[in-house]
């Protein structure tokens, strides 16, 4: 598979030299649309997070609803279920979908509070297919040394113009969506596949972030 | 000429491994699962005790530029591997890329003590395994491996570190490769080193997950895949939401 696509970026790259149209070495459509999106709601997270009038307290909470507003929570959640979501009840699957929503509000803020001035630039976006894009961008750090490599950070974005929701984040190449279902997957192969004790665990954990302040 | 053999034969025997049909119950390619998890659990104990600890205290006690200096000197002495892996791949532009680096940053940058070839050329930093070769010529992963001390290591990846340690030419080299703290000495370091830039990262991955032994396998695989694209995505292969 991996020495197919070789031989075929091979061929784009001769095909460019030799001043074939760009369409054919590039053959990914890029989207204004979905970049722009992706564009604005940065900077929108970033006014929240330094917004210095703000109380720990109002930046999390404010953070939190905008994060709401621009992604697919549900979604992701039931992905992250793995196979044992063909198995779970409706109201199972409610009550997953719950949990997982504030534990990754209670583990994900957590790591938020640290935030220290970066930014991100988007770079350009790739369509996997109509109505399915990925938007690259690279995480701008004022802390960073001298001579490190940025960071791309890519988000996975459902849907057309105006009405666009983020269904996945891809840091460094470490898929959130991923690394989650594996992560539940493997708890559910230890534990039986039992969804209500990993119902329980979440909140377990959403809880101890709540009142220790630590994950 | 007999050890090349040998190393040969061993990487030949390690990427069989990776074609046998072992029963996978858990569908992850982790047959050994149980043998991995206890591996994996020493693995932590160990880190917590000894070297986690080890690499604290030489970020505390060491400081930044010299903490750097090191790791620029360490990564200059692994370019060759790097270069020879790059022209095995076919990949002639990024091959010169690290062909200028080594120059540049052994002469100018004294021996690879100042990356140079970053700051004041721009040259884009990479580097390259024979393990990562073996997965662009097609080679697969294999089964899931943790090794003591080491950590996750699949058949692949230690016949990648084989073929890397018969082509690194400090390997040849007479007058060091016979002394002991040449080969313990640059190991020993590398491990610090590598620990002390992931403090922060592997704390946040233990922070986050509910089974750290699954989060590792999957994070570790994801990251070999994302290094064997060169960083590239690949949009076909990702998930179904």
């Amino acid at each position: 598979m991996l020495k197919m696509k070789r031989v075929a970026r091979q061929f784009a790259a001769a095909a460019a030299i030799c001043g074939v149209a760009a369409w054919i070495s590039n053959p990914a459509t890029a989207s204004p649309a979905a970049e722009a999106f992706v564009q604005t709601n940065v900077q929108r997270g970033l006014a929240i997070l330094n917004n210095p009038s703000l109380s720990k307290q109002q930046r999390q909470e404010q953070f939190r609803n905008f994060l709401v507003t621009l992604t697919d929570l549900r979604r992701i959640a039931l992905y992250t279920l793995g196979p044992a979501r063909r198995a779970a009840s409706p109201a199972q699957q409610d009550a997953f979908v719950e949990a997982f929503r504030n534990y990754a509000f209670a583990v994900y803020g957590a790591e938020f509070s640290k935030y220290g001035g970066q930014g991100l630039r988007v770079t350009g976006s790739v369509e996997r297919a109509p109505g399915d894009e990925l938007v690259r961008t690279q995480l701008v750090d004022p802390h960073a040394r001298p001579g490190q490599e940025p960071i791309g950070v890519d988000f996975r974005v459902y849907g057309s113009a105006g009405h666009y929701s983020v269904v996945d984040i891809v840091v460094a190449g470490l898929d959130l969506a991923i690394t989650e279902q594996d992560d539940f997957s493997a708890f559910l192969a230890q534990h039986n596949n039992d969804v209500n004790a990993l119902i329980a665990n979440l909140r377990q954990r959403a809880e101890r972030v709540r009142s220790t302040g630590q994950i | 000429m007999r050890g090349l053999l040998r190393a040969a034969g061993a990487v030949a025997v390690l990427l069989l491994a990776g074609c046998a049909e072992v029963p996978d119950p858990s569908g992850a390619n982790d047959p050994y699962e149980s043998f991995n998890r206890q591996v994996f659990d020493f693995n932590h104990k160990l880190d917590k005790a000894v070297i986690k600890p080890v690499a604290e205290a030489y970020v505390d006690v060491v400081p930044a530029p010299a903490r750097d200096g090191v790791h620029n000197v360490l990564v200059n002495l692994n370019l060759p591997i790097t270069f020879a892996n790059d022209l095995l791949q076919g990949d002639l532009e990024r091959g010169s890329e690290t062909f200028w680096r080594f120059a540049i940053n052994s002469s100018l940058g004294l021996g690879g003590l100042f990356d140079v070839a970053t700051t004041n050329f721009h040259i884009p930093f990479h580097t390259e395994d024979f393990g990562q070769t073996l997965a662009v010529w097609g080679v697969q992963e294999g089964p899931y491996l943790v090794l003591p001390v080491v950590g996750p290591d699949p058949p692949r990846d230690i016949g990648g570190q084989i073929g890397d340690t018969v082509m690194d030419p400090w390997t040849y080299w007479p007058h060091i490769r016979d002394k002991f703290w040449w080969s313990v000495g640059r190991g020993v370091l590398s491990g610090i080193d590598l620990r002390a830039r992931n403090l922060d990262t592997l704390d946040q991955i233990e922070r986050q997950s509910i089974d750290l032994y699954a989060s590792i396998r999957s994070l570790y695989r994801q990251n070999r895949n994302n290094e064997i694209r060169n960083g590239k995505p690949d949009v076909s292969d990702l998930p179904n939401l």
